[in-house]
């Protein structure tokens, strides 16, 4: 049986009647109409759906929307305010952190979930923090050096030549471990 | 050879044409489309891999509260279309040939009555014999996948050049290997999806997320049986490309009849798991077999190649992917004598098709396994080998492609700077390795018609700005970015002073769009057509403005200054305007074509099959774990050539990409299939690299310039993505000396490998 409540997005309440199974993912794109978070994967892997809700970050197509009445949700459309983009969005097109875009809503609140608990994260910190959010056109590295102007308060210093960016890339990045579940 | 040129916008790192939607979460994909009315469609797909179709019962299905059509092949044409061999239906039409085949479908008010009515649907199968391996497919007592054939080989491929038993004949060292490639998937964020919609005057509306939107029109007009011009294609935002989303599979035919049976919009998204079972079309999958003949210095004397490719049920791009694996190559290096065998095989499984390297990834896994084997074995430098065999300016390879720029060479050398080859070789460490090799790809192919161009339009607005009207699309990589910047380079104005249109079939010339990393290359050189057409209509009318002769002008930063007086200037807002609102007006419009210099491949298969080829070359550092097979990728190193670089942004994002697939498909990538049936068809299963796993990445540009690009540009899309499986295994080679010659090269076959080393066996 549907059921109506509000759901408070980027401060902003919404009544919404829906059934008690809604994922939030869908109510928030369906019901309230905000359709900057995308979904990947449906099985909470790919970080796609990534919304904050009361400070924490959730994987929006595993939350029920019902579980987050009275609570404060913030999705990508709420960082920008009058027409001002938000330092990591700023630094995301400068840093040129996305390709396709359809991971960047998440990247960017996964993101944003981590500087708000901690404005000072380490590289390591944040790259294994954003490792929950799959990309599959850039390769991370632009995404990290994304993360990382914020961090160093390097967004908006115009632009750098090549070679200060190839070193500053290498800097960020050192090899990690490869896995694979496939078969032989 | 560089050129040197003065660019006021090219090189330089805009701010993304469509950045802000992107970030801000505005940029519409497909399902982000809501059209009023709109229904929801879900696909009932085959749960065999090989089964005959005794009977479908819709009856209930129908009945169900909610549900506004139900549709099979009985509401189709029964055509077949495919773009090379037209023998896939859009619903079964008899029998199914793959776990996953679309049979019915039914479009319903929300999602869960669509479902529910989808399992209301009674099939009468009856099960026949399947068969997953190519190998086996190809045996004459094997169950026949299309029965109007006589066997289930889709193409045969034996091309000789030169004198191959003499060549061999005259090598001083000859090898034989054999490697396999696995089928990758796209694994695009965005799974692909359309929203149709059909009009009682007959014409269909498709919003879709392709990356070919012209061809997308052609195949749904053949399956749909209309014209043309009676199907209008309309690119969202694409969520990831990389050659899946090329309308190879029935997602959009199967909303568009669900569509015209409703007469109410009908939207279908893929799920992951169908995306995984019949969406985007994973990579064809190869077992090459090679022997190759040397020369005691290093040449390369002698190429022999055989190559199983595998099908899957329909064939979509795979006999043009199968020709790319067998010749493409050769382009490389300096051959003479070469024997290309190529079959392409049907077996009872998905689909395989285009995926970034088209045929070539499978290609170089062997090719350039075999140089490190011949280096290893002529106790010679592979950068050396490679160095003396690269292709150069003029080189034509035996199938006759023709090169014209090509910074191989630097390539090679920037690349062994970059990895501390000689260093690293110098003072070598325990378990740790480094490998190599070279990659070849091309900047567009002639392969669709005796055609391999692009137009656009660019009109003019009054305050000066200018549109592009173009069909090639985004998908994300950066390529109307690009295209801004070429017509504002050509057209002297500033980079926010030019737009791009979205992709529409209805409002814009026809383009071929995203694929064989044609788009800075082909479609570039059109743009900046069209931009000097305009420039002269614009330089017309400003001299009878300004009052002077139009060879006198020039064009910068918006304004069109008379040569030597600089001081008479004019806007071109002013010149726009001045054009228009006068008797007899007129708007400054004009467009622009370009058809590459390519040959299309004739019978034998010599042609030229493309305008320009772009060159790499990569090296690898990784460290295995002798006790768990583990394989970690310490350094890597990139150099490419891609003539200019329009946008650096977006070119390095390229190669970052490419690496990052690449290593992906060496390491990782896969699924485990059951009688055709992939097992756990997710995210969870099939692993993408993360940001942690991404391991230190250089890399550079040659200094190139192609004299036939635009402004010196070629292409790059593809070109890294190429080498990278075979450079991770010559790495691994010389880090623990064993030879992985399957994919993905997993921890498991390091470890096993490595057991049977220490047995002696
Ligand atoms: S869609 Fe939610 S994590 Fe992938
Ligand atoms: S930008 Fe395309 S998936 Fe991240």
């Amino acid at each position: 049986m549907k059921r109506e409540m509000v759901l408070n997005v980027n401060g902003e309440e919404h009544d919404v009647e829906i059934e008690p199974n809604r994922l939030l993912l869908e109510a928030l794109r369906e019901d309230v109409g905000l359709t900057g978070t995308k979904e990947g994967c449906s099985i909470g892997v790919c970080g796609a759906c990534s919304v904050i809700v009361d400070g924490r970050l959730v994987s929006a197509c595993l939350t029920l929307a019902a579980a987050c009445e009275g609570k404060k949700i913030e999705t990508i459309e709420g960082l920008a305010r009058d027409g001002e983009l938000h330092p990591l969005q700023r630094a995301f097109v400068q840093f040129g952190g996305f390709q396709c875009g359809i991971c960047t809503p998440g990247q960017i609140m996964a993101a944003k979930a981590l500087l708000d608990h901690n404005p000072n994260p380490t590289t390591d910190q944040v790259k294994e923090w954003m490792s929950a959010n799959l990309c599959r056109c850039t390769g991370y590295y632009k995404i990290l050096e994304s993360v990382m102007a914020v961090v160093e308060g390097k967004v908006d210093e115009g632009r750098r030549d090549e070679a200060v960016r190839q070193a500053r890339i290498q800097s960020l990045y050192q090899s990690d471990t490869y896995k694979s579940n496939a078969s032989d | 050879m560089s050129k040197a040129e003065n660019f006021a916008v090219l090189g330089q790192n805009v701010d993304r044409f469509e950045g802000h939607d992107k970030v801000t979460g505005s940029a519409a994909y497909v399902a982000d489309v809501f059209l009023p009315g709109m229904l929801t469609g879900r696909i009932l797909r085959s749960p065999l891999p090989h089964a005959r179709i005794r009977n479908i019962d819709t009856s209930r299905a129908e009945k169900l509260r909610g549900v506004k059509a139900v549709v099979t092949a009985e509401d189709t044409i029964k055509k077949g279309w495919g773009v090379f061999f037209p023998d896939q239906y859009p619903l079964s039409v008899g029998k199914a040939r793959y776990v996953g085949e679309e049979v019915a479908a039914v479009a319903a008010i929300d999602r869960d009555t669509a479902e529910e009515a989808l399992e209301l649907i009674d099939i009468d199968w009856e099960e026949l014999p399947a068969v997953f391996d190519a190998a086996e497919a190809m045996q004459p007592d094997a169950p026949l996948i299309h029965e109007e054939k006589e066997n289930n080989i889709a193409l045969t491929i034996d091309v000789v050049r030169g004198d191959i038993d003499a060549a061999f004949k005259d090598s001083d060292l000859v090898i034989e290997d054999s490697f396999e490639s696995v089928p990758q998937w796209h694994s695009a964020i965005e799974t692909i999806g359309s929203v149709a919609d059909y009009s009682a005057n007959g014409k269909y509306t498709v919003y879709m997320n392709t990356q070919t939107l012209f061809m997308a029109r052609m195949r749904l007009a053949t399956a749909l049986g209309v014209r043309e011009a009676d199907v209008r294609v309309i690119q969202t935002a694409v969520g990831g490309g990389f050659g899946g989303k090329s309308c190879d599979d029935n997602n959009a035919m199967v909303a568009a009849i669900l569509a015209r049976k409703a007469r109410r919009p009908v939207k279908i998204i893929n799920t992951r798991e169908e995306e995984f079972l019949a969406g985007s079309r994973p990579r064809v999958n190869m077992k090459v077999w090679m022997r190759m003949g040397f020369k005691k210095d290093g040449r390369i004397r002698a190429k022999h190649m055989r190559i199983i490719a595998d099908n899957g049920a329909y064939s979509g791009k795979a006999p043009a992917i199968t020709g790319v694996a067998a010749l493409r190559h050769d382009t490389c290096y300096k051959y003479s004598d070469v024997r290309s065998e190529a079959y392409l095989v049907y077996t009872n499984k998905i689909p395989t098709g285009a995926f970034r390297g088209f045929g070539n990834p499978s290609a170089e896994f062997s090719v350039e396994q075999m140089m490190d084997i011949a280096a290893d074995e002529l106790g010679m430098d592979p950068f050396e080998m490679a160095r003396l065999n690269a292709a150069e300016e003029g080189y034509v390879s035996p199938h006759g492609n023709r090169v014209i720029s090509c910074e191989l060479r630097q390539c090679i050398d920037r690349t062994e700077r970059m990895i501390g080859w000689k260093e690293k070789r110098a003072a070598r460490k325990p378990n740790r390795g480094l490998g190599m090799g070279c990659t070849v790809h091309v900047s567009g192919k002639r392969h669709f018609g005796d055609y391999d161009g692009s137009s656009a339009t660019i009109k003019m607005n009054e305050d000066g700005k200018a549109f592009i009207l173009s069909g090639e699309g985004e998908t994300g990589q950066g390529h109307w970015t690009a295209m801004c910047q070429i017509a504002a380079e050509e057209l002297g104005v500033p980079f926010s002073d030019v737009a791009i249109s979205e992709a529409d079939t209805d409002l814009t010339t026809f383009c071929l769009g995203n694929y064989a990393s044609r788009l800075t290359y082909v479609a570039g050189n059109a743009v900046k057509n069209a931009a000097t057409a305009v420039k002269e209509i614009l330089h017309e009318t400003a001299a009878e403005m300004l009052e002077c002769d139009p060879s006198d002008l020039v064009s910068r930063d918006g304004f069109i200054f008379v040569k030597g007086a600089e001081q008479r200037s004019i806007s071109v807002a002013d010149v726009v305007r001045g054009r228009q609102f006068r008797r007899g007006g007129a708007p400054v419009v004009a467009s622009g074509s370009f058809d590459a210099d390519s040959v299309s491949q004739d019978a034998l298969r010599y042609g030229n099959e493309s305008g320009a080829y772009n060159f790499g070359c990569q090296a690898a550092e990784v460290e295995v774990d002798p006790d768990t097979g583990h394989v970690k990728v310490i350094q890597y190193a990139v150099a490419s050539d891609c003539g200019t670089v329009i946008y650096p942004i977006g070119a390095e994002g390229q190669v970052e990409g490419s690496i990052a697939q690449g290593l992906g498909y060496a390491l990782i990538e896969g699924i485990r299939m059951e009688e055709g049936r992939p097992v756990n068809p997710n995210f969870s299963d099939y692993r993408l690299a993360s940001m942690r796993d991404m391991p230190d990445l250089v890399h550079e540009f040659a200094d190139s310039y192609e004299p036939t690009g635009p402004f010196g540009a070629k292409g790059l899309g593809e070109l890294g993505m190429d080498p990278v499986a075979a450079i991770i295994s010559n790495a691994i080679y010389d880090a623990v000396g064993v030879r992985i010659r399957t994919l993905p090269i997993t921890e498991e076959k390091v470890l096993r490998a490595l057991q049977e080393k220490k047995n002696g066996s």
